[in-house]
């Protein structure tokens, strides 16, 4: 599979292949996989339920790692206050529920409207302060020494996680909208619930529309165009400023719309939700090969299983469980990055 | 353990080398210090406690109850005016204590030269850092919350504990509330006597938390209950669904997580409470906060066990049934369960200064003074400090939880072996 990149040319001819870089290209996701079936034969039914739990965690993971990997792609920063984007998004969906007085009890159109309007809300406002916040602290960096974006990102984390906290300094619950923990089918034993399904018919519409904007639409061959090489498209006539602008608002629209689904998904919110959230979706986005669409995305789903695999605590007659879940999140983010330094599916960044 | 004995020898060091520069504060062996060698009768009580994250409405309640304590004593012990001075031990980014926040707010008190006494931490972890920090300084420290056995008792400690939080050789440190090998017992039996026959714990691997999971172990085989496993969770994790899947595929009729609110225990209860809608969770007097209680949810609430040392005011003398009263008259709500030992942590301190005679502000009379308190009226009832530093009530309360409040359910008698 060819794994589309924001940097990826419409013309360009795909390089030639050699049997061994077909064999490092493909190793790791076989092994990944290979564990998979392997855990599969050992406990089938557990497999499937904590793969169900965690392909539909992953796709927040996704939604939120392609606003990494988007601006990576484009300004090669880590945008580090990316995370508490998303929990602003999370706060300002909660916001708007509480005020309108949209509860479990209230009818079930008026519900359906309120998730649409506020989800259209929640990805506003974390788009809008996604740019702002380029606009206020790295634009003016742009050609400084890369440790100074860096620096200020983590900066404008730690202070957007105290604007949190003033906001809502003690964890919030969120309405039981869609009726998170119930089930909507039964497949193999396994228990599909609501929230599983909501995860899936929010997420995938809106992860096949970016990668549609980005890949086939105007301003998206310019992002690929700045993306590949900004003086170039600069020369070419395209408006490189406006178009990371447009690369942060549309980073900050998915981070709200993943905040949504994570409040509706876990029915709690804090403050400091993001700066997990944003590290495990920077890991998905490095695994998946930092600047690579696609890669960000399948990576958000290879960490949400195999979190949810650790999580269950027996993988393979190994006694994990929660407490080592980051350790063996970050042990597989290690091999692969010593095997496999441009992710599994390929970096795709700026040339020299 | 061999990177927090580093840590705990780096903050001793640390200490030893302020204390070097100020013969006042730090580096003796708790021998007689005086507190107020540049204050005159003035001494300092500081406290240290989470401000920060859901802690704060619990924290704040204690800080009232101290505040209040001293109001009542018109500002002083025996002859000495005391100043008190609040810190916060916890961080925004953490959104609770926080390990370089704690041993600041102990390096703070411990090169004060008017320093007499430290009223923290709320956490037990906490206190693990910052009580070699003021054990070097010589400074009494007492806990209004602390509950991990290993703060002062070897049995059923970590390796190591408790001498390794005491540099100097000697104690320095009390609590007046009731340790967890109490607790422990407490919650087994309240298990008990609700039906419980198999048993998942759960803990944050916290020294608090994963201190009273370990002691639950034993005592709830020992009562013919079943352990199916004690598991450390992320407190960081998104939700704990796969968690609960798992226990929900044990088979186990009660829950029992040794945690805080801070480490995630709001999420957990609501995931637990949808894998598992009929079974009974468990918790311990770290989720024992209207932080906790208020946001668990309605259906979470149904299924919800809690102990606590705070028991029904009605069952408190008449200085603890007025302590209740004046709280909510001069700060216009009712206290948060932890209030009471706030207020009682304080009055302690004031008494061992007095105790102290003409020796009020010096540091090694009041510790001294603190370890000989012998059957004290306190708003509490009347108790000793034991040769450990803790005190010897040990009536536990179980609660339940009813309208997003701690409503007290009965006393439990808690039976422990030592």
């Amino acid at each position: 599979m060819e794994a589309a990149s924001i940097t990826e040319t419409a013309s360009a001819p795909p390089p030639a292949r050699k049997v061994g870089d077909v064999l490092n290209a493909y190793a790791l996701p076989l092994l990944l996989f290979g564990a998979l079936v392997a855990q599969f034969i050992y406990d089938p039914t557990g497999t499937l339920e904590n793969t169900k739990t965690g392909l539909s965690n992953g796709m927040v993971w996704a939604l939120i790692a392609l606003g990494y990997t988007l601006v990576y792609g484009i300004v090669e920063l880590i945008n580090f206050a990316h995370g508490e984007v998303f929990m602003i998004g999370a706060f300002v969906s909660l916001s708007l529920w509480q005020t309108f007085g949209v509860t479990d009890s209230t009818s079930l159109a008026l519900i359906i409207v309120s998730i649409v309007v506020f989800l259209a809300c929640a990805m506003t406002a974390s788009a809008t302060l996604n740019v702002l916040i380029e606009r206020a602290a790295y634009r003016p960096l742009r050609n400084a020494p890369k440790l100074a974006p860096l620096i200020t990102a983590i900066g404008m984390s730690f202070i957007l996680q105290n604007v949190g906290l003033l906001w809502r300094p003690t964890p919030d619950q969120v309405p039981d909208l869609i009726g998170s923990h119930a089930v909507y089918f039964t497949i193999f034993k396994v228990d599909v619930l609501h929230s599983d399904v909501f995860a899936v018919i929010i997420t995938v519409p809106l992860l096949m529309g970016l990668l549609w904007f980005v890949g086939s639409t105007k301003h998206g061959k310019a992002m690929r165009a700045t993306a590949q090489d900004p003086d170039a498209a600069r020369l070419m006539g395209i408006n490189v400023d406006r178009t990371i602008s447009l690369t942060f608002l549309l980073g900050g629209m998915m981070a709200g719309a993943a905040g949504l689904i994570y409040s509706l998904y876990n029915l709690t919110v804090r403050f400091n939700m993001g700066f997990t959230a944003g590290l495990i979706a920077f890991t998905a986005a490095v695994m998946g090969g930092i600047g690579n669409l696609k890669g960000a995305v399948i990576g958000g789903l290879i960490i949400g299983v195999i979190q949810a695999i650790s999580d269950g605590g027996n993988f393979l007659g190994l006694q994990l469980g929660e407490a080592w879940t980051p350790a063996v999140v970050f042990g597989i983010l290690i091999l692969v990055m010593v095997f496999r330094p441009q992710g599994l599916f390929g970096e795709e960044t700026r040339e020299g | 353990m061999a990177a927090s004995g580093c840590l705990l020898a780096a903050l001793s060091f640390g200490v030893a080398a302020c204390g070097s520069d100020d013969n006042d504060s730090g580096g003796s062996t708790g021998s007689s210090t005086s507190a107020s060698s540049s204050g005159g009768s003035n001494v300092t009580i500081y406290s240290s406690l989470p401000l920060q994250g859901d802690s704060r409405p619990q924290s704040v309640s204690v800080v009232n109850g101290e505040k209040l304590a001293l109001e009542k004593a018109g500002g002083k012990a025996g002859s000495y005016t005391i100043n008190y001075k609040s810190l916060d031990d916890a961080t925004a980014a953490a959104g609770k204590w926080d390990p370089g926040a704690t041993s600041g707010d102990a390096r703070k008190a411990a090169q004060d030269k008017s320093t007499i006494a430290y009223l923290g931490e709320f956490n037990s972890g906490a206190t693990a850092i910052s009580l070699p920090i003021l054990n070097e300084a010589g400074i009494l420290q007492v806990s209004p919350s602390n509950t991990a056995v290993g703060l002062t008792r070897s049995q059923g400690a970590d390796k190591g504990e408790p001498d390794k939080y005491y540099p100097s050789g000697k104690r320095t440190y009390g609590r007046v509330v009731p340790a967890d090998h109490i607790q422990a017992a407490a919650q087994v039996t309240y298990q008990k006597d609700n039906g419980c026959t198999k048993l998942f714990i759960l803990n944050d691997k916290e020294v608090y938390g994963k201190g009273i999971a370990d002691q639950v172990v034993p005592l709830a085989k020992a009562q013919g209950i079943t352990v199916l496993g004690n598991q450390g969770i992320d407190p960081k994790a998104a939700n704990y669904r796969a968690l609960a899947g798992t226990i929900k595929g044990s088979g186990a009729d009660c829950i029992f997580f040794g945690g805080i609110t801070q480490n995630n225990a709001v999420q957990l209860w609501k995931d637990l409470n949808a894998a598992l809608p009929s079974a009974k969770l468990f918790g311990p007097d770290g989720v024992a906060e209207s932080a906790f209680s208020s946001k668990i949810g309605s259906k979470a609430e149904k299924q919800t066990f809690i102990t606590n040392p705070t028991l029904d005011p009605k069952l408190y003398p008449q200085s603890g049934q007025d302590f209740f009263k004046e709280y909510k008259a001069k700060y216009g709500a009712d206290p948060e369960p932890y209030a009471i030992y706030g207020y009682e942590a304080m009055s302690v301190v004031l008494q061992a200064i007095q105790n102290a005679g003409d020796k009020g502000n010096d540091r090694q009379a009041v510790i001294d003074a603190f370890y000989k308190i012998k059957d004290r009226q306190s708003v509490l009832g009347t108790y000793s400090i034991d040769e450990n530093g803790d005190t010897t009530l040990s009536d536990y309360g179980g609660n339940k939880i009813e309208g997003g409040k701690l409503v007290f359910d009965k006393v439990i008698k808690a039976k422990t072996t030592s």
